[in-house]
């Protein structure tokens, strides 16, 4: 460590900093070209973020029905009464200040041949490229439960008004009540959410509702930072214990869901019948609607990109990202989704500017929140594999926080679980 | 090895034509903004815990993520992400961060009192590393501005031993005696009371 090293340094970097800033311009005025972006969550916001942010002169459209966007990450604190509803809320005025041209609507179909994407309110939007970030739509595979008994049984798997439901359920129900979560199979949006949630519940409970239970009945086997998480709910909640506060039933235990009823909220099984005061029906899921209808989606319901650029497989020109994408080895979340947005805006702004899209490099960091002082990671750093075409994982890289940290390493991933949620907000919306 | 090469044309492009700089600064970029999500927007944290990393010297960030991905700095994450990038990958993104200037945007609850109190120490013990309230980046990270919890957990690492300053080759044995007498002198001397004062201090630095 040498003084003399350090101020070279600062220089040197300010000297590159200034030949960037002048090579800048050029490179900008000869690029420009238009690019719509479908959908304002964390995917589309990066992207147009990003995008502008290489290039200003490229002309962006971000098309997003709500004028207030609900993150769902951090929603589960929600439930559990450590944040209000409006501490997740983010608008659009950061992208806004920075040129984007923000249209609230509903994006209903994309031409691939001529380009456009025409929206609800009748509006047609010609692009050179297109990024479909949709998230979620849903498929409600049990008899006697649809979308439209969301407002009885909520699923609270896009946030906003269905988390509110789901909370003031939770508010109302009586102490000994039972809370069941039912979670859908692989794959689905953010894979340790449904775990979080029981665990944030479980807290509410603790302290307000003592002699009430959350169970989960899970159709898998296992589930994300599964370790993590039993571990979390036995120091905090009695977990397989007789007074536990959670109680987590896989097939092997319960068997199959035959079927839902929605008005009484009964679950029958194979093996058992409950009947819980509260309900939260998560439901399987595909890629959002639009990317349904535009045909950018599989036969199972996911969009085959390419890895480097997120570049349809079906269709040219245009990009999906996000959890509608199949992003293999990158899990449908949040951070995944930001990452893939700046890949995306990188390459879009080097096509636009007639060069080769640049080695991307990706990105997967999520928090969980098990309790009080109780939080978790899972990291990865994933490189493009031309080869075999996936997202692969840094080998040796990332994984899970160690299930024996000491209670205050724990504290302190809350304490970052809540930095991450401020930075990820201010770099995806601005 | 792909990214490798490209990122060797991308710097030839650079010293040869300012205006293909931009793909060699995407480049740099792509990896250096992996890193926002946590750490802020050209890493500028808006806390509460995460640590503002833009502005931090270039050598002293690819040492530290070098400690990091070594095992030699204890941490919650970064050990965990560090192990993700080579040392050509580490000066890319390092070279970004220190051309980016630390934002102080975020107001952190201090205490007058103890603000001041930490300033005299300050003045004492940590002044000729952390130079001008502890702004300077050159030969040590800034900490003036830096979020709080950080400062605290780090602080009390170096306090116990659990972040060992003989891991860090980057010192010579007498900074690393001098580092130590100090953190030793702030608990002997001012006890609890002194550790909160000098997180107050640096947290007030706007």
């Amino acid at each position: 460590m040498t003084a003399i090293n350090r101020r070279t340094f600062v220089q040197l970097s300010g000297a590159t900093a200034f030949a960037g800033a002048l090579g800048l311009p050029h490179v900008a005025r000869a690029a420009g070209g238009k690019v719509v972006i479908i959908g304002g969550g964390p995917g589309g916001a990066t992207t147009a973020r990003y995008l502008k942010l290489a290039n200003p002169d490229i002309d962006v459209t971000l098309i997003e029905p709500n004028e207030l966007y609900h993150t769902c990450f951090m929603s589960n604190e929600v439930l559990g009464g450590e944040r209000t509803i409006e501490q997740i809320q983010v608008g659009y005025d950061g992208l806004k200040k920075i040129g984007v041209n923000v249209v609230h609507d509903f994006a209903t179909g994309i031409d691939g041949g001529a380009k456009t994407v025409a929206t609800k309110g009748g509006q047609s939007f010609a692009f050179d490229r297109c990024v479909v970030a949709p998230g979620i739509d849903f498929n409600y595979t049990h008899e006697g439960i649809t979308e439209a008994d969301a407002g009885n049984v909520p699923h609270a798997w896009k946030a906003g008004e269905q988390t509110t439901i789901l909370r003031k359920q939770l508010e109302a129900m009586e102490d000994g009540g039972l809370v069941a979560i039912v979670a859908p199979a692989d794959p689905f949006r953010c894979p340790p959410g449904p775990y979080e949630r029981a665990s944030l519940i479980a807290g509410y409970l603790k302290e307000h509702k003592p002699k009430s239970k959350v169970i989960i009945i899970d159709p898998k086997e296992k589930f994300a930072k599964q370790g993590l998480f039993t571990g979390a709910w036995k120091k905090l909640y009695g977990f397989e214990t007789d007074n536990s506060l959670i109680e987590w039933l896989p097939f092997a235990k319960v068997g199959g869901i035959s079927k839902v009823d929605a008005g009484t909220k009964e679950i029958v099984t194979d093996f058992e019948t409950f009947k819980p005061a509260v309900l939260n029906y998560i439901p399987q899921q595909t890629a959002g609607k639009i990317a349904m209808d535009a045909g950018l989606a599989d036969e199972k319901g996911w969009c085959p990109v390419d890895k480097q650029t997120f570049e349809s497989k079906k269709v040219a020109g245009v990009h999906v990202i996000g959890d509608a994408a199949i992003a293999t080895a990158m899990p449908k979340s949040g951070y995944s989704a930001n990452s893939q947005g700046k890949v995306t805006a990188a390459a879009i702004a080097a096509i636009l500017a007639g060069k080769e899209p640049v080695t991307p490099s990706y990105v997967n960091t999520c928090y969980s929140i098990a309790g009080k002082d109780y939080g978790f990671s899972v990291a990865a750093v994933y490189r493009y594999n031309a080869e075999k075409d996936v997202i692969g994982g840094v080998e040796g890289a990332g994984g899970l926080t160690p299930g024996d940290a000491s209670p205050e390493q724990f504290k302190r991933e809350v304490g970052y679980a809540h930095s991450w949620y401020n930075n990820i907000r201010k770099d995806s919306w601005g | 090895m792909r990214i490798k090469a490209i990122l060797g044309s991308a710097c030839v492009l650079l010293m040869t034509s300012g205006g293909l700089a931009l793909g060699a600064e995407m480049s740099a970029s792509l990896l250096a903004d992996t890193c926002n999500g946590c750490h802020g927007p050209d890493g500028t944290s808006y806390g509460p815990a995460s640590p503002t990393i833009a502005g931090t010297n270039k050598d002293y960030m690819v040492e530290t993520m070098q400690a990091f991905r070594d095992g030699k700095r204890p941490s919650t994450i970064m050990q965990r992400i560090a192990k993700g990038y080579s040392d050509d990958e580490l000066k890319l993104i390092a070279e970004y961060f220190a051309a980016k200037p630390f934002g102080r945007i975020v107001d952190q609850k201090t205490d007058p009192a103890l603000v001041a109190k930490g300033k005299e120490i300050y003045d004492n013990l940590c002044e000729d590393c952390h130079e001008k309230d502890g702004r300077s980046a050159e030969d040590y990270p800034a900490l003036a501005g830096q979020m709080m919890p950080y400062i605290e957990s780090e602080l009390r690492d170096l306090i116990s031993g659990t972040r060992n300053l003989e891991n860090n080759e980057a010192l010579s044995s007498k900074e690393r005696n001098k580092k130590q007498r100090n953190l030793k002198d702030l608990v002997d001397t001012h006890g609890e009371e002194g550790i909160a004062a000098v997180i107050n201090f640096f947290g007030s630095q706007k």
